[in-house]
């Protein structure tokens, strides 16, 4: 009993709570990254592994509308807009084509896109990272630590573009369209709905909310050309954690992941609790594989 | 009425399909048509390829031969998305309601087109919350917790809101109580007198003879028999060799 009570003693309370403040920002830029990946997987059956290279590339035109404007801001308009029709170019010239195939053959086209563009990108802009000034700068007390007010807006702009991309998805023409062809492309195509468009529609969206991220993200790490790498494998485990397809699934696992190592990181060094992801994922593979957030299947 | 097709333009015409699904050979040469405002039963056993040639029609499977045409305009290759705004509605065999859409969200699906007024949009949903007063009272609710008949209903009504020329029906009354399935049958009696043609599918004959006004029997994969729905009825030596009834 008594080690029990040493251990609530002694328990770093104050940690915790700043872990927590920590878990939340990096899930919901990461529910970002995911909700674009889950989306494309759930409508068109395409692993997208070239979604990292979206969000990096995001981050490099961040980078140059930076250095042009001066605006963060313009500069997250202008990468998520960019990206996302580069997104629909993307989709058009590699993807419809593959439409009907074996999955794989978009799993290799995909991984090949990746190859592409990150190579693109140490050509154009070499292996020296790059700087985004975050917008704002001040910080506030939390504890023994100054937390930078910017963290806080990153979760705020996550949760305000993913709380929009619902309400699109819950009322627009467009929404109704991409949710009936996730369930049932045969019937949508019989409903008269351009399947093909929705496709296309549905890759612009994902890249462009990764491009976002990519900006969100790059004050906090730097931009270069393999800054993806990192964030596609944890959303990918989001994604399958989440229940594949599944959008409410993957921000809650985005959420949930991001937590668990934050917390596994007051006791052990940050790069070792990225093990906690993985064991996630195992034992999700292991005993519920359709997802920690999805309904029990009937 | 008569056991001869329309002798005028029909809306649909099939000539001599030949449709495959990888190495097997479904339709060995259909061909069929349907008049504008005619509805037409389509009989057979399972499995002879009355479904593959309602989904050929709706260019959701393509033929290996013979050609489709709408209106005198050959539509083969032309995408389903496309079809369906040309006038071909297609309520498919197990309904494929949109089940985690409401029922409002399903009939969106078939009213968010282009062209189309808020004026003609309220007064198509008006026209389906007639005929089905049911979907009108579970609007909001998720398609998927419909029970199988007002599942039915709503694939009808989801249908209805594209303003076909006309409707593909496939196997309306599988599984559904009596009761759901003489509703069935006045729906039908209802789209005709609002000059939709249908091509009706359906094990039940005697239904199908009491709707339609010409029927085809189907035998492995091709058309051997074709009349009108009056001339015959269910003890008839022809349902009985096709249809073993």
């Amino acid at each position: 009993m008594d080690a029990v009570a040493q251990f609530f003693q002694t328990f770093p309370y104050d940690q915790l709570l700043i872990q927590t403040v920590n878990g939340i920002v990096t899930g919901m830029i990461l529910a970002l990254v995911a909700s674009g990946l889950t989306l494309i997987f759930g409508i068109m059956d395409v692993v997208n592994f070239a979604h990292g290279e979206l969000f990096m590339l995001g981050a490099y035109v961040g980078v140059i509308v930076m250095v042009g404007t001066g605006s963060f801001w313009l500069a997250l308009f202008i990468a998520t807009l960019t990206v996302a029709l580069i997104g629909a170019a993307l989709q058009v010239v590699t993807l419809r084509p593959l439409i009907g195939r074996d999955p794989l053959n978009t799993i290799l086209v995909t991984f090949g896109i990746s190859l592409i563009l990150q190579n693109y990108a140490l050509w154009q802009f070499g292996p020296t990272s790059r700087k985004i000034n975050e917008p704002i700068t001040s910080h506030f007390i939390l504890f023994y630590l100054e937390y930078p007010w910017y963290r806080i807006l990153i979760a705020a702009l996550s949760a305000v573009i993913i709380g929009g991309f619902w309400l699109f998805l819950k009322y627009s023409k467009f929404g109704v369209w991409i949710r009936a062809t996730t369930q049932d492309r045969v019937m949508a195509q019989a409903m008269g709905i351009p399947v093909p468009l929705v496709y296309t529609g549905v890759f612009a969206i994902g890249a462009g909310m990764a491009a976002a991220s990519g900006v969100l993200f790059a004050p906090l790490v730097g931009v270069n050309h393999t800054m993806g790498l990192d964030w596609v494998l944890k959303a990918f485990i989001v994604v399958v954690v989440g229940g594949m397809g599944n959008l409410g699934g993957s921000i809650a696992a985005a959420i949930f992941v991001s937590l668990l190592e934050s917390y596994a990181s007051i006791w052990v060094n940050p790069s070792q609790a990225v093990i906690v992801s993985f064991v996630v994922l195992i034992l999700t593979l292991l005993f519920r594989p359709t997802g920690l957030f999805v309904p029990t299947p009937k | 009425m008569s056991d001869a097709p329309p002798s005028t333009q029909p809306l649909v015409l099939i000539e001599d399909v030949h449709t495959y699904y990888g190495k097997s050979h479904i339709l060995h040469g259909v061909s069929l048509q349907i008049g504008a405002g005619e509805v037409v039963g389509l009989l057979g056993r399972n499995g002879v390829g009355k479904s593959t040639t309602l989904k050929t029609i709706m260019g959701l499977v393509q033929p290996s031969q013979g050609r489709v045409l709408l209106n005198g305009d050959p539509i083969t290759g032309i995408p389903a998305h496309k079809l369906a705004l040309r006038g071909i509605g297609y309520v498919p065999e197990d309904r494929r309601i949109f089940r985690l859409l409401t029922v409002m969200e399903n009939l969106r699906t078939g009213l968010d087109r282009r062209g189309v007024t808020e004026g003609t949009k309220r007064a198509l949903l008006d026209k389906v919350f007639k005929y089905f007063p049911v979907l009108a009272e579970r609007r909001n609710q998720a398609g998927g917790t419909l029970s199988g008949g007002e599942q039915q209903m709503l694939a009808i009504a989801r249908c209805m809101m594209l303003e076909p020329k006309i409707i593909l029906l496939d196997e309306p009354t599988e599984g559904l109580m009596p009761r759901m399935v003489s509703q069935i049958g006045a729906i039908i009696d209802a789209l005709h007198q609002e000059n939709v043609a249908i091509l009706l599918v359906e094990q039940n004959v005697p239904l199908t003879l009491s709707a339609s006004q010409r029927v085809y029997i189907m035998e492995k994969g091709a058309v051997r028999h074709q009349c009108a729905a009056s001339a015959i009825d269910v003890n008839d030596p022809v349902i009985k060799q096709y249809l073993g009834v």
